[in-house]
């Protein structure tokens, strides 16, 4: 899933300071199950800036969508739309863009900061796991990925650095190359760690699109 | 445990059959309360104690009553009180058993405690384990009387605690030593406890037949040596040193929780207490209830008794009426993101088709889940998010004309018993204090809190349960964090953090909570 952070309290009531009437838009998918963007976190932000800004002050609505990620669902603010000033969206940064291309002329303003691709560790508690890099070498690396737990994001490891299963910049991280040859050896499969993995290509880097198969047809009759 | 004034109920059937883990003697005495009840009991585990002197008789056996598979071991567990779902493990063959209710009997080893003593274990430094071994045969007595007799110490309570358990056996096999011939039994005892029934008897018993007893204030002087021990101790009355060198000495045992317990406890989803004894202490709860509903500990003969009680009290004739709307997961709203069920601190929620579930079975109501839910999809029948706030606008506008306005946000299991007893008996309360009524300090959310004060309350008090006394074990704990990240949050935002404030209270603190209360006032 997507993780995201609340935004610091004093940023985000710059952001919303110069409008009249704000509408605070949680997304209830990714950001609601890392309790950053869900309608609870929509409800205490507001009551905290009703707080700050006082009765006279800025007014907040509160709507929390399916998913700020499908055009479906941002349909849904449409007729709500007139009435604010701005957005304050709290999905993560594809949610806010999402919104803000559905919206044009509205200003949208993010109220948490996108962190990762990670997992659930406990209530509250996350780490990243992906780095989205479009080419995964999981496989090869005994599903340790590289690119995310290597300080250098190495294809091709362990480099001059691992130290007696750390990472030379800080002992307490672990050496990701370290881990993959130990799950490698348990396995049975070193042999993969001998493969030489293709530098990745990270040139001319725009955004990325995915299909998926099955649905070109479609994708390209919508123009 | 079951919303007050309830409306929705639903009867649901239940199964009667009654899983008992744990084939020691308080298992299988539990097995045979239970069957004696009329309920099937099933009990697992390696058997150490014999089934008929546990009161396991041969007809309950032959009748079903009392079904007892030997070396059988607890895999999983899914479902709830009524209807466990239990994963049953022999060697490499599993099969899955429904049952209405679980019993865990607990088997602890002994470690002796030698090294408390200086002592290292030899032919004659023994544990209290090794010498019932001896007294359990004639071979074992004629060793210890080695043809003219011997002297035996026993040292207990100067190495741990002492509890009427090891005091018992202590009392039980001096008293046994003593009878044989021409042995006499020392005993050096530090703590001792003695409220266990018949306990007084044996120790009066023991001194009829010669047992000499001292009670040191500290622990006696002991030297041992390749051969020998001596034990000596200062008598207060004759004011000399009295020195033994016993022919055995049998050192106290302390109680190991063992990985066996713990691991059963984690498969089961019941807490343990400090020392990892099962179950977690609750002054809210019976002793033999867990935290979880239908799930029952067993350490003894008299737990077994009561866990059969609590067993009829529960399965009853197979039908039970529950309570549809203590708390309900609206699944329009719930995106599954298991924080409820990582929170929940009785085992009572799983998720099914897309949605998270809360079983009426086995939710006690506290709310922790519906105030960490992210997305507010859950619901308490008796404690709405809309009756609570509304509540709260209230309680702020009631008090509007009084400095300072309080919003006190009370457990009902003892703020809010503490705060009606302080206004009856007169104490002085602070003119624009409110109480808002909570089934527990875990069903305070954090836009409670802060909504109480964009309303327009000077302060908000949240009044939980001391530490470690929570009906919900844990409601009391998230409350305080919830706080603490709200102060924090007022002080980022430049507002004056001691607004918000948490307590801890018991229902019969009546004088503390108006001190606390008119504390908090004067800050304000």
């Amino acid at each position: 899933m997507i993780v995201a952070e609340r935004k610091p309290f004093d940023e985000i009531k710059d952001m919303v300071s110069s409008y009249k009437k704000v509408l605070t838009v949680g997304c209830g998918t990714c950001v609601a199950v890392c309790l950053a963007g869900g309608s609870k976190e929509v409800e205490t932000l507001n009551a905290e800036l009703n707080l700050a800004f006082g009765k006279d002050g800025v007014e907040f609505g509160a709507e929390t969508l399916e998913r700020q990620c499908d055009m479906e669902f941002l349909d849904e603010l449409e007729s709500k739309a007139g009435e604010y000033d701005a957005f304050l969206s709290m999905a993560c940064g594809a949610g806010i863009q999402f919104l803000a291309q559905r919206f044009p002329d509205k200003p949208v303003l993010p109220a948490v900061n996108t962190s990762f691709i990670g997992v659930n560790l406990d209530v509250g508690w996350y780490e990243e796991k992906c780095r989205a890099c479009g080419n995964c070498v999981l496989d090869m690396t005994g599903g340790i990925c590289p690119v995310t737990m290597c300080a250098k994001g190495l294809f091709n490891g362990p480099c001059g650095g691992t130290n007696q299963g750390s990472c030379e910049i800080d002992p307490d991280q672990p050496c990701a190359w370290f881990q993959i040859y130990e799950r490698l050896a348990a396995q049975g499969r070193l042999d993969q760690i001998i493969k030489l993995s293709p530098p990745n290509d990270w040139s001319n880097q725009k955004p990325r699109k995915v299909i998926q198969p099955g649905y070109e047809a479609r994708v390209k009759a919508l123009g | 445990m079951i919303a007050e004034k309830s409306s929705k109920t639903i009867d649901v059937q239940i199964n009667k059959d009654v899983l008992v883990v744990g084939a020691g003697k308080a298992g299988l005495t539990a097995a045979a309360q239970i069957a004696a009840q009329g309920y099937k009991a099933v009990v697992i585990g390696n058997k150490t104690a014999c089934a008929c002197g546990a009161g396991c008789s041969k007809e309950m056996q032959d009748a079903g009553l009392v079904e007892i598979q030997d070396g059988t071991s607890l895999v999983d567990i899914a479902g709830v009180a009524g209807d466990f779902r239990v994963t049953l493990g022999k060697g490499e063959e599993t099969c899955e058993v429904t049952f209405g209710a679980v019993v865990v009997a607990p088997q602890y080893t002994g470690v002796p405690l030698n090294s408390a003593y200086g002592l290292a274990l030899n032919d004659k430094v023994i544990s209290q384990t090794q010498l019932e071994a001896l007294l359990a045969d004639d071979a074992g007595k004629e060793k210890l009387v080695n043809g003219s007799g011997s002297t035996v110490a026993f040292l207990s309570g100067f190495g741990q605690e002492g509890d009427p358990t090891a005091t018992g056996r202590v009392l039980a096999s001096a008293l046994e030593i003593q009878k044989l011939e021409n042995c006499r039994s020392y005993i050096y005892a530090g703590n001792v406890k003695v409220g266990a029934k018949g306990m007084e008897r044996l120790f009066t018993q023991g001194r009829n037949e010669g047992v000499v007893c001292f009670k040191p204030k500290t622990m006696p002087t002991i030297e041992q040596d390749k051969e020998n021990v001596k034990i000596v101790i200062t008598d207060p009355v004759v004011r000399a040193d009295v020195e033994l060198e016993p022919d055995y000495v049998v050192v106290e045992e302390g109680v190991v929780v063992g990985p066996d317990n713990l691991g059963i406890a984690q498969t089961l989803g019941i807490d343990a207490d400090v020392d990892g004894f099962l179950p977690s202490n609750n002054v809210h709860r019976f002793p033999v209830k867990s935290n979880r509903e239908g799930i029952y500990v067993a350490q003894n003969d008299v737990d077994a008794a009561n866990v059969a009680l609590q067993v009829k009290a529960l399965i009853g004739d197979g039908v039970r009426t529950l309570t549809e709307d203590i708390a309900v997961v609206d699944d329009t709203k719930c995106v599954i993101c298991l924080t409820c069920y990582r929170c929940c601190p009785h085992g009572a929620i799983f998720w099914q088709d897309g949605a998270a579930v809360i079983s009426p079975a086995a939710c006690q109501g506290c709310g922790i889940c519906a105030s960490e839910c992210p997305m507010d999809a859950i619901q308490l029948g008796e404690f709405t998010d809309a009756d609570l706030k509304s509540g709260v606008k209230e309680a702020v506008a009631s008090a509007a004309d009084a400095t300072p306005s309080i919003v006190a946000f009370c457990c009902k299991n003892s703020a809010l018993e503490a705060g009606e007893a302080a206004a009856q008996f007169g104490h002085e309360m602070p003119a624009g204090f409110r109480m808002v009524k909570v089934p527990c300090a875990g069903k305070v959310d954090v836009d409670f809190i802060m909504n109480a004060l964009v309303e327009g309350a000077d302060g908000v008090m949240v009044a939980a349960c001391h530490e470690g006394n929570c009906k919900a074990e844990r409601g009391n704990i998230y409350a305080g964090w919830r706080v603490e990240e709200i102060r924090q949050r007022l002080e980022n935002m430049g507002l004056n953090k001691d607004r918000v404030v948490f307590t801890t209270i018991a229902s019969n603190m009546a004088r503390e909570f108006a001190c606390k209360v008119n504390e908090f006032a004067e800050k304000l």
